[in-house]
């Protein structure tokens, strides 16, 4: 670890980390737990991409272990969305990787396996109870970033009505407004899975920051996103670091398939880009606060977000705290990535660039 | 008799406060815990008429969490019928000097159900967003509800005094809908029975009789709560919620009829609407049994039985 310098404990960033553990999450994890400009008050699972919340919870608590951060709580939160949508549909995410296995076989093992036990039980409090304890403790201090399904957030907003007042910022993964949705043409996958949940949270009124697929799941950003060259600069910069060896073995397949079947110049970085926000606001551009909203009803269009630019005839709308990102710089953020991950180094000496 | 362990999650409200009433009074019944939630009023104001109520009937040693105060995902809708306190007609109630649990309802109703040894019966009388709340924060417990008894939704009959949609599903249609994909067996106690229990002049003569601080109490409400019913519908007040609570004592009081239910939560006219699949036209096994004959002679003689010292 490089010497505190600049980044005294004091100004570092406070973040409760929520997330869903698919490939990119846990990339996040590892860049929140190495940043040092955060500090990873805990992380909070919740049910979404990566499948059933036992699995989600313990391929965080590995990935802590891998990172050497056992001192760092994981505590397991909701096991089903608000309302959630038709079976079919929710297993939908799941049923596309089998689709893949007749294209990548073998290699696929690589891609979301099955979590082995971990060394550590998860935290005995409820994700839910973990946020708002650790939020009310610290008012205006904790930074909510949430890289999946906003169930625990709107959950924690729907038993402690001094939670939304009390965080310092939301930082989202979610939605989409210029760019087509992963899910249906209009929706993405973290608003669709639960936009009851999300809908809570943005009609909140706190600061937030909202992180649409716009600036990580289109190719115009393609230079935020991960690709074989980044694999060879980690391997470059590394000599004994554990958690470069596991992103080097497992993230091709990822950076295949989201090539393949979103045809992506790289892996999105999606929840990585959405932490590093945290600390560096200024790696994307942003509108000015606006209210963005999400359609409930239907299925063509449930889950969209639709932000309130402009005026309109027709009343309606509600806080105007959400700032959406525009653009990105994708190569300073890239290099704040490789960076944060060449902290795990263990032969002691610094990293190269 | 052995009284059963019962918790009861509620929106008093005055035919709430009749339910209270008849739970702490009825021998069959031990009330381990009362939880609140928003609906008939807010949830600061059924908090402190739940505590108010208890403490006056002799029942400040129940313990009381408060709950939610807003539904899962939609605007707070208040009820109508009981005043702006939630509670109107009895000024005299004292304010209660009783403590509230330091937990939330959702934990406190987990906390309970967790230490039960065995299965517990739940009686619901508001929106359900507690419930809806423990489905998705506290699965490991739901094995531990025997049943839930819940006044809500419509079914079989609509009139002139019976809306398509009930109140209750009405204000949290999205909690109504997790807990009954929940697998917790939930009685729906809705409109097409509760409206046959009208308090009109013969019932209000009995309850005349019982000349007691609490008959006189339960009277002082009946004439408020029904103000709204009179003069909308032309009828007395109906008692919905102690209908419900009756069942514990008294199953037989109404006859059930299981279905699939589902409720819907895009309607124009009908949002929050309850639909039946009595003919099994979805497929899906039934989630609920649905109320629909009620016995109100023996309902109300159960009722003044409960008021009398």
């Amino acid at each position: 670890m490089s010497p505190a310098g600049p980044n005294a404990e004091t100004d570092m960033e406070r973040i409760v980390l929520d997330v869903d553990s698919a490939g990119d999450d846990i990339l996040a994890v590892l860049y929140a737990a190495a940043s040092p400009d955060i500090r990873l008050e805990g992380v909070t699972t919740v049910t979404g991409a990566a499948g059933p919340i036992e699995q989600v919870t313990n391929v965080v608590l590995n990935t802590l272990s891998l990172a050497g951060r056992d001192d760092i709580p994981v505590a397991a939160g909701a096991w089903r969305p608000i309302v959630g949508n038709a079976k079919e549909d929710m297993e939908a995410p799941v049923n596309v990787e089998k689709q893949l296995i007749a294209r990548y076989g073998e290699r696929l093992k690589t891609f979301n396996p099955k979590a082995p036990p971990p060394r550590r039980p998860a935290h005995e409090r409820h994700a839910v109870d973990f946020l708002i304890d650790t939020v009310l403790a610290a008012p205006g201090e904790i930074t909510v970033v949430a890289t999946g399904p906003m169930t625990n957030l709107g959950l924690a907003i729907l038993q402690e009505p001094r939670f939304a007042a009390s965080v310092k910022r939301f930082l989202l993964l979610g939605g989409c407004f210029g760019t087509p949705g992963n899910m249906t043409p209009v929706s993405e996958y973290n608003i669709w899975a639960d936009p009851e949940a999300a809908r809570i949270v943005l009609n909140a009124g706190a600061d937030t920051i909202l992180v649409p697929l716009d600036v990580c799941e289109d190719n115009r950003a393609a230079t935020g996103m991960m690709t074989r060259d980044d694999l060879y600069d980690l391997d470059e910069a590394a000599t004994d670091n554990p958690v470069a060896r596991m992103i080097i073995d497992v993230f091709p397949i990822y950076i295949d398939i989201w090539r393949e079947f979103f045809a992506l110049m790289g892996f999105p970085m999606d929840d990585v880009i959405t932490v590093a926000l945290a600390a560096v606001p200024d790696i994307c551009t942003m509108t000015e606060p606006r209210f963005v909203d999400v359609v409930l009803d239907g299925r063509l269009a449930r889950g969209q977000t639709v932000a309130y630019h402009g005026r309109q005839i027709l009343p309606g709308g509600g806080p105007a705290t959400t700032r959406v990102c525009t653009g990105i710089d994708g190569r300073r953020f890239m290099r704040m990535f490789k960076d944060a991950i060449a902290r795990y180094e263990r032969s002691g000496g610094e990293p190269s660039r | 008799m052995t009284a059963e362990p019962i918790l009861y999650d509620c929106d008093p409200g005055h035919d709430d406060a009749i339910a209270l009433v008849m739970a702490h009074r009825s021998p069959a019944i031990d009330l381990v815990g009362v939880t609140t939630t928003c609906g008939n009023a807010t949830i600061e104001r059924t908090t402190t008429n739940c505590l108010r109520i208890l403490e006056f009937i002799g029942a400040a040693a129940v313990p009381v969490a408060q709950g939610c105060y807003r539904p899962l995902a939609r605007p707070l809708v208040l009820g109508t019928a009981d005043g702006p306190s939630g509670l109107e007609g009895s000024p005299y109630l004292p304010q209660a000097t009783m403590p509230l649990q330091p937990l939330h309802a959702v934990d406190f109703l987990a906390e309970k159900l967790a230490a039960a040894a065995e299965p517990i019966r739940i009686v619901a009388t508001g929106p359900l967003s507690n419930l809806g709340l423990l489905v998705l924060k506290h699965p490991e417990v739901l094995p531990k509800i025997r049943e839930l008894i819940w006044m809500g939704g419509v079914f079989y009959r609509q009139s002139e005094i019976i809306t398509p949609t009930e109140f209750n599903a009405f204000c949290d249609p999205e909690a109504l809908r997790l807990v009954l994909a929940s697998g917790v067996p939930i009685k729906m106690v809705g409109l097409d029975v509760t409206m046959q229990v009208l308090v009109e002049a013969p019932q209000y003569e009995e309850l005349g009789r019982i000349d007691t601080p609490l008959g006189r109490l339960v009277v002082d409400w009946l004439k408020f709560y029904e103000k709204l019913h009179r003069n909308s519908m032309g009828v007395g007040g109906a008692l919905h919620d102690p209908l419900a609570l009756a069942l514990v004592i008294d199953p037989t009081l109404v006859r059930f009829r299981p279905a699939h239910v589902g409720v819907d939560l895009s309607g124009t006219y009908a949002f929050g609407a309850t639909v039946a699949d009595f003919w099994n036209e979805r497929g899906e096994p039934p989630n609920a049994e649905i109320a629909n004959e009620v016995d109100a002679d023996r309902f109300f003689a159960l009722l003044y039985d409960l008021l009398r010292d």
